[in-house]
């Protein structure tokens, strides 16, 4: 075999697998279409816009850089695909106050702002697609979530219940300083030497905001909604 | 013996000689620093897995953190040791292979430095938290071209060589060497292209990292040790390759099957839907290319039990092989979809799948060529038996150890991940005791690795024995043999300058 034909026979039998699983799905979702709102099905028209607030793209960036996809997946799967959607708060909450069973599985309009969605590698820890609204409804109910989210980064085996955690402390995302004048709002409740408090960094203030902003189990049109309808019981 | 025939191998030997030497330091160079990397990544893993049952061990440094630390650890692996053991094996294979001398050791050691100064910095980039957040790929941005142009600068003149080869019979491992040689470009710019410089769909950009992890696995280094194997088994036992054609067909089966593998990983997320069952079939398909490669070899090598007893490269290349047979079939028994792939997705099954591949299967091979190359190129013999049987037997208990969590302690996870009645912490529960024997597996092997470096270290500095006799790993049988290491078995490094073989 010459090496002419060697490299055409290599270059077809890549090519084509190259084209199908990555360049042309590449395209594809590039160019997502929007979804039209059905009046009939969605209760109103317009496109399907799901909006999500806070410093995503500050925030994404410090997940990556800390490896937190490295035990903490951002997918709730169908379920031919695994029993995450079971779980009474990971797809969205069991029994929501409002609106009743809102759990779902991911779409891909669940990343908007983000440049890589952060599926993640394995799961050490719990899935955070809908961890803006679990410290919400669920971990700080009564608090300020922000601040729970600070002292959950700070020391994740604080709390009692927790004390067998395996996630790592980000104490270095925070800063011990000084007090001037008042004590700051969103000095941590963990000792500092007398005269300082211990404050979030940017870094840990953008992380945060990222965290809340997990809330993926807005109510989706009907041609996302793959769930039977739910008893809300 | 006639004249004719002696003019013949001396010219044969003079040539082989010329090809070594030329390829010396190159060849050490990728090997030793290789080795080295090796031994930095192994304590970033210990690091990296002590971390994960004792969270407050070394904690509280961001440069140590687990998220900076694991990336570390296996992005060292795959470019300070993986790719750097590759151009070491792959120039001289390809130079022996093409009879042809290197021409250009300046370049290929000047780029070998530029690759090694990219990971350097890439690895400093990720410890200070620059990381990309893309697994395998969470080198800074600034690595990625560093790195493309070294590879290409380094692996350029094997091409070349073979191009201008004196005309002849192709051999199956210049098959796999070449088809690794245009594969892990194609993918490495594909993916850094597209994840880098043309922003697309975020959760697309997640399946094509996906694929790339399974393509630098089973389009780079599959190919780079199956080829090395296939050199080492024929040359080491003295025997033909068991079938040519089989080995065609596991040739061309990986090149048809293995670029549709990797989406898998993304079972349930929202891609289209066909991607993740297409990773899954070729995953599970991959057994029919890598079991045909496997059996070959191994039939081949079988074929000469006294070498296999007493060559430390053959056993080490038949270590690698028998891992190859276990990733093969754990790849089948992990991703299926409708029953253990839910399971496996996002368990430590992952981990050891790809360390199972790295370091069962490729790297075993690779100390294979290592034993078997470096007495060739330095022209002395390997010091002692003993380190050389530290270093396989530690790896290999430290590998199985990590192969059992593989199979075991990934599917106990996913049980717990899947019971959704039982509260989250029971699957972290499970996976604790798994967790502890990875950190003791690796200490292990860091042990017989740093060996390993020693050992290899030395050789460069050419405090190898001077001997015409290789270094085994069985006792001599003849007992007025002068040297420990036994007499049976001659070399064809003793240069041009020898006597004839008695």
């Amino acid at each position: 075999m010459s090496l002419r034909l060697f490299i055409l026979g290599l270059s077809a039998s890549f090519g084509v697998a190259w084209l199908c699983v990555v360049i042309v799905p590449y395209l594809k979702m590039r160019d997502l279409a929007p979804i039209v709102l059905d009046e009939a099905k969605d209760g109103k028209t317009g496109i399907f816009y799901p909006k999500r607030t806070g410093r995503i793209a500050d925030g994404a960036k410090v997940y990556a850089e800390n490896g937190c996809y490295l035990c903490h997946t951002q997918v709730v799967r169908p379920t031919y695909a695994g029993n995450d959607l079971y779980r009474p708060d990971w797809g969205g909450l069991k029994s929501d106050p409002d609106r009743g069973d809102t759990r779902r599985e991911t779409n891909p309009y669940d990343f908007f702002g983000e440049k890589f969605a952060q599926v993640g590698v394995s799961r050490m820890g719990p899935d955070l697609s809908n961890l803006g609204r679990r410290v919400e409804s669920i971990y700080a109910v009564g608090g300020d979530p922000a601040q729970w989210l600070f002292a959950h980064l700070y020391n994740p085996r604080a709390e009692p219940a927790r004390y067998s955690s395996t996630c790592p402390s980000y104490r270095f995302l925070f800063e011990t300083r000084r007090v001037k004048g008042n004590p700051s709002q969103a000095a941590l409740p963990f000792h500092s030497p007398e005269g300082t408090e211990l404050v979030p960094s940017s870094d840990a203030k953008a992380l945060v905001s990222y965290l809340l902003s997990l809330k993926k189990d807005q109510p989706v049109p009907a041609v996302l909604n793959f769930s039977p309808p739910k008893n809300n019981g | 013996m006639s004249s004719a025939n002696t003019t013949t191998s001396d010219q044969d030997a003079l040539l082989r000689a010329g090809i070594d030497r030329s390829l010396r330091h190159p060849v050490m160079f990728f090997l030793t620093s290789g080795a080295a990397w090796l031994a930095v990544s192994i304590v970033l893993g210990i690091l990296a897995s002590a971390k994960v049952h004792s969270p407050e061990f070394l904690a509280g440094c961001s440069w140590l953190t687990y998220g900076r630390v694991f990336p570390a650890h296996i992005n060292a692996l795959i470019y300070g040791w993986g790719f750097q053991a590759a151009f070491g094996v792959l120039i001289w294979m390809m130079a022996r292979l093409s009879r042809k001398e290197c021409t250009a050791a300046g370049m290929i050691l000047a780029a070998g430095h530029i690759w090694n100064l990219g990971v350097s910095l890439g690895l400093v980039g990720i410890l200070a938290g620059f990381g990309t957040g893309m697994p395998w790929m969470e080198f800074p941005a600034f690595a990625w071209p560093v790195l493309l142009f070294s590879y290409i600068a380094i692996l350029v003149w094997s091409f070349i060589q073979f191009r201008v080869r004196p005309a002849g019979h192709v051999y199956i491992s210049q098959w796999y060497f070449l088809a690794a040689m245009i594969w892990f470009p194609w993918i490495y710019i594909t993916a850094n292209t597209l994840l880098h410089c043309l922003p697309g769909h975020p959760v697309m950009a997640n399946g094509i990292n996906a694929w790339f992890k399974s393509g630098v696995i089973f389009l780079f280094f599959t190919p780079v040790a199956l080829g090395t194997a296939y050199y080492l088994a024929p040359k080491v036992t003295g025997q033909p390759v068991h079938s040519y054609s089989l080995a065609r067909v596991g040739f061309w089966s990986l090149a048809l099957i293995a670029p549709w593998a990797g989406m898998q990983k993304l079972l349930g997320a929202p891609i289209p839907y066909f991607l993740p069952y297409v990773g899954a079939a070729a995953t599970v398909l991959l057994f029919v290319p890598l079991i045909t490669a496997a059996l070959n070899i191994l039939r081949t090598s079988m074929s000469s039990p006294e070498t296999l007893a007493a060559s430390p490269s053959l056993r080490f290349m038949i270590a690698g092989i028998t891992g190859l047979v276990v990733l093969v079939v754990a790849g089948v028994v992990l991703n299926l979809p409708g029953s253990t792939l839910p399971l496996t997705q996002f368990s430590m099954s992952g981990y050891g799948f790809e360390i199972l591949a790295i370091y069962g299967f490729f790297s075993f091979v690779m100390f294979g060529a290592v034993y078997f190359i470096v007495p060739r190129v330095t022209r002395r013999e390997w010091l002692s038996r003993r380190l050389m049987k530290i270093h396989f037997l530690f790896s290999v208990y430290g590998i199985l150890t990590v192969a059992l969590i593989a199979l075991f302690g990934g599917l106990q996870q996913g049980i717990g991940q899947e019971d959704w009645q039982q509260p989250w912490q029971s699957a972290a529960t499970r996976a604790y005791p798994y967790a502890v024997a990875t950190t003791i597996a690796w200490c292990f092997i860091l042990f017989s690795n740093i060996f390993f470096f020693l050992h290899l270290a030395l050789m460069w500095l050419r405090l190898g024995r001077r001997s015409s006799h290789p270094t085994l790993l069985v006792a001599a049988h003849d007992h007025h043999s002068a040297s420990p290491h036994g007499e049976e078995g001659d070399i064809d490094n003793a240069g041009p300058g020898h006597m004839p073989a008695h």
